[in-house]
Parts: C-alpha cells; structure tokens; sequence
C-alpha cells in the first residue's frame, strides 16, 4: 500500500529505502554560492578600509589599517594578553547567560502552569524586559563589590528577560493535542512537564536564549568598559585612554570573532535539539 | 508476584479487554454556565462489546464532544459515561484515541512515538520494541522508524499515529474523524486496513465522522446526531456483510442504506444552517 512517492522527497528517513538522486554534476550548491557571497562582502569591506587607510584616503590614527589591527592583535595573543582578555569576557558571559538560563526556563515554565507564579512574575517581567539593566549597575556595584561578581549578575540579570518571556509564551501557547495524547496514554501532570510541555516549547525556549546570549555578551562588554580592569572592554578603555586606536580596533576584532564564533555555536546546538523540526531540513 | 503486581496486571489485562461503554442522560455547556451553549442535551447510547459505533453528524453537533466525554479528557458535566472499569472521569489507557490531526509528539521519531505509549502501559523493554515494531510494519511504515512526524505526509502521520494507539492494544478505541484530513484513495484504503484490524482484534470502536459513506461501510450501528444542541436522533443498525471491501460500494442494499441515512443527515445539516441565520 505503500508509495514511495508519497513521502516527500526531501523528507527522508535516514535508513529509508528510497535511494538519494543523483545531483547534477554541473550545479553548485545554493548555500556554496551563498557562502561565497558573504566571504566577497567581507573581504571587499576589509580591503576599502585596508587600502583606504594605507593609501591615506583615511587618517590612519582613527583608522589604522586592518593589517596593522591584525598584527597587533596577533602579538597579543602570542604575548598571552588576548587570550587572557577574551576568556575573561567569554567566561562572564556565559557563566551569567547559564545562570539566566537555569533561572529564567522554570521561571517560565512555572508562569505559563500555575496563576499565582504568574501573578507575581507577570508585572515584574513586564516592567523589566522594557528597561535598559544596565541602569542597574551602580546598584550591583554597591551590592557585589567590582569584580567579577557583579559583573556576572549584571550579565544573568540582563538574558534573565528575554528567556523568562519567550519560555512562558512558548510554555502558554501549547497544542492540546500532543497534551491529551500522552494523558490518554497514561502521563500524569508531573511527567508531562518533561515529556510533553518542555520538548515542545523548546524551539522558542531556545529562540529565546538565542536572543539572550548576543544581550549577554554586550552587557559583558559594557560593564567591563564601565568598571576597568580585565576583559575585552577593559582593554579597550585602557587602549582608548592612552590614544591607542590600533588597540582599540583590535578589541573590536576580538569582539567580532567572539561573538560570530559564539552565536554560530548556538545555531548548531539549535539544529541539534531541534532536529525534529521541519526549519531543521529546508 | 506480589500484590501490588498483581493488581497492576490485573489493570493491564483489563485496559485491554473489550468493553461495552454506556452513555446516560449526558448533557455538555460550553463556557459560564447558564449563558452558555448546549453542544449536548441528554445523550443516550449503548454501545456494547466490540461493537463498531459510529457518531455520524453535522459539523457543529458535539459528536467530538461526546467522543471527548467518553475519552475523559473534558470532565462530565451532567450524567453519566462508564465502561467495565468503571466510571470514567479521566483518561486512561483501557480508552485509546486517534485525533483527526493525528497529535504525534513531533520531536519523537515514529518508532520512539509508538514507544511512549507502550512505556506507559508498562510493557517491558523487549516487548516494547518487538510490539512497536509489529505495529509499524502494520501500517507499512517500514523504513520510515527513525523518520519524524514532520518529514512525513499526512497519511503517514495517521497511520504512524494508528499504530501508536493500536500498538498499546487498548480495549476501545476513539476515532475523532481519523481520517478527515487525507485524500481520497488513502482514506479508502484506511478504512478498509480499520475494518480488518478491528476484524481481528475485536475491540470496541467508537468513530466520529461527518462523512455518511464512511459510517456505512464502518459500522455496526450508526447514531445519526442532530445540528445542536447534539441529540441522537437515529439510531441505525448496519446489517451488512461483516467482511467489507470495495465490492460493498456497489451493493444496492448498502447504497440504498446510505441514501436513507443521507436523508436524515441532511435534515439536520439543513436545520444547522437555519439555525445560524
């Protein structure tokens, strides 16, 4: 009764007995073409400024030239100041990001299943998702000392809001069906959370902590470049402080390659967890 | 074995024993009570031990409803709905259901989609895989075990969902238009592959459906609802051939049926459509 036809030809089981179409030799892949377009963007932006300022279209003190932004940095990091830097500024982002994470995800599974939890938390989260955090900083100072403690409750505080949110609306928002099937089958209430609510909320749980994370590694930035010390925006400060732009542009690369690296890491996580979901094969 | 084992099989064995299932004096309002609407106004049925039943009606009659009712997944407003175990006020695994939008867990693969319920019915592990297997290749989804629901199409995702539900071997079995959202031909040949396997199996089916050719060819007794508020306002026996194919399409008897019974669908789909203006 089966027709091989019938299932999409895309959509194939991994030991499917439908055998794989042979591609047509002369083609090149969509996402070949896609990637070599945006490797040209980047290289003719970093020619313009390369050979603008080493041809003195710019003044290469406020713009040195990306070469010598390279070099620099590339003395950092063998001289073991980069690596220090970025690891400083990468471990306080996500060590706030998992606290937010560990927080905000029950918090908002909790929202969406029981009415007094949302009756408190509503307002506050509403309030708060709106408000620049970093308002708050002078407070965490006062409260966490200038260290890395309050630096990384700056950052928790920061991805706390948009996980909480997009937990709850993704844990409200559930198809009853899925739900009512696993009951009929014999789930009660406390395995449903694990079996049911949480896998299904999790393409917009991780939508949120994927809006959360770029929050946190600005928020990292930021509160570093306010307090001193270590870590990329410190060093940058430091740098800007004694009229070093070439050390201030290479901050900035530190922080490109960071969070490109970064977000890209939790894009493949996405695919991973959400291997099941149709935006995994388009 | 000890006790607490004992009763525990004992509930199994009667999770999948054949039950007749007896709907009294059952009344259902939608929202506040009082400013509500009747989507249900004293519905009486029995349906006996491996009997097929089909809920036939218009759109907007509460035959979901009453399937819901008898599933337990709404609570039981006024009346009364028991099965052999008893009274039913909540799901449970002796009373399986097929959703007309199938309702499979998307993050789980069609193997891992039949194996839930098997877990939950406490089947031991090598019986999980060998039942859940059996079943798979039942609805000729061999191949497609490690697929997800949304790499197949939609006759897949029902049959997937099927073996789900039969896999656990429950003693009756809801079907809320099953088979609603498929095309022409596969819906044939789903019907056809129910009629064997409940022929086999023998549990008691209850099927919601709108369609009058389906509920013939389908069922044992047919109750014909009226546009709401839902009342049985026929009940019908089907005296066909127990074993059914396509030839039945052609049978004068079973067309004539099919006709009646269209007749008296059409008064009450005639009298749903006046009573929206």
């Amino acid at each position: 009764m089966i027709d091989m036809a019938e299932a999409r030809p895309l959509a194939r089981a991994p030991n499917s007995p439908v055998r794989k179409a042979p591609r047509p030799s002369r083609s090149i892949a969509p996402q070949v073409i896609d990637i070599g377009v945006q490797v040209t963007v980047v290289a003719v932006i970093a020619g313009i400024w390369e050979f603008g300022a080493r041809f003195g279209a710019l003044n290469p003190f406020l713009l040195p030239p990306l070469s010598v932004v390279l070099e620099r940095l590339w003395e950092d990091v063998l001289a073991g100041t980069a690596l220090v830097d970025v690891g400083l500024t990468l471990y306080r982002a996500l060590v706030g990001f998992v606290i937010a994470a560990i927080i905000g995800i029950p918090a908002g599974i909790l929202m969406a299943r029981s009415a007094v939890v949302r009756w408190f938390l509503d307002p506050l989260v509403s309030i708060g998702f709106p408000m620049p955090k970093i308002a708050f900083l002078p407070i965490f100072v006062l409260w966490f000392d200038i260290y890395d403690t309050s630096k990384i409750i700056m950052v928790a505080f920061s991805c706390f809001f948009p996980i909480v949110s997009a937990t709850y609306a993704g844990t409200a928002s559930l198809d009853k069906w899925p739900i009512w099937s696993a009951r009929s089958f014999g789930a009660k209430e406390r395995e449903l959370l694990w079996e049911v609510y949480l896998p299904m909320a999790m393409p917009q749980i991780i939508t949120g902590l994927q809006v959360a994370l770029p929050v946190g590694m600005i928020t990292t930035i930021v509160t570093e470049m306010l307090m001193g010390g270590r870590g990329v925006g410190g060093a940058m400060i430091m740098a800007g402080r004694f009229a070093d732009s070439v050390g201030v542009f290479s901050g900035i690369v530190q922080i490109i390659i960071l969070g490109f690296l970064v977000v890209k890491a939790v894009e493949l996580l996405r695919r991973r967890i959400l291997a099941w979901h149709p935006e995994t094969r388009r | 074995m000890s006790a607490t084992q004992l009763a525990a099989t004992a509930r199994r064995q009667a999770a999948h024993a054949p039950s007749g299932i007896s709907v009294q004096d059952v009344s259902h309002t939608y929202g506040a009570r009082g400013a509500g609407t009747l989507a249900l106004d004293g519905i009486n049925i029995d349906i006996e031990d491996g009997e097929f039943h089909c809920l036939l009606g218009p759109s907007g009659c509460g035959k979901s409803t009453l399937l819901y009712l008898i599933g337990g997944f709404i609570p039981v407003q006024s009346g009364q709905i028991s099965t052999a175990t008893g009274r039913v006020t909540a799901p449970g695994p002796d009373r399986s259901i097929v959703f007309q939008n199938f309702a499979l867990f998307p993050w789980k693969t069609v193997r891992d989609n039949v194996l839930y319920g098997l877990k939950k019915a406490g089947f031991g592990p090598a019986e999980r895989a060998e039942r859940a297997q059996r079943y798979i290749d039942m609805v000729h989804l061999t191949g497609f075990e490690n697929a997800y629901p949304s790499q197949l199409s939609g006759g897949m995702q029902q049959r997937a969902a099927i073996a789900r539900t039969l896999a656990v071997d429950p003693g009756i079995l809801l079907m809320d238009e099953p088979f609603g959202a498929l095309d022409a031909q596969t819906r044939r040949v789903m019907q056809e592959e129910l009629r064997a396997i409940w022929r086999n199996s023998r549990k008691t089916v209850v099927f919601v459906t709108h369609d009058v050719q389906e509920a013939v060819f389908l069922a044992d007794r047919i109750s014909i609802m009226s546009a709401r508020p839902g009342r049985v306002q026929h009940v019908i026996d089907v005296n066909m051939p127990k074993d059914r194919d396509e030839t039945i399409l052609e049978n004068p008897e079973f067309i004539q049926l099919s006709e009646h019974i269209w007749r008296l669908v059409r008064e009450q789909a005639v009298a749903a459509t006046r009573g929206a203006h």
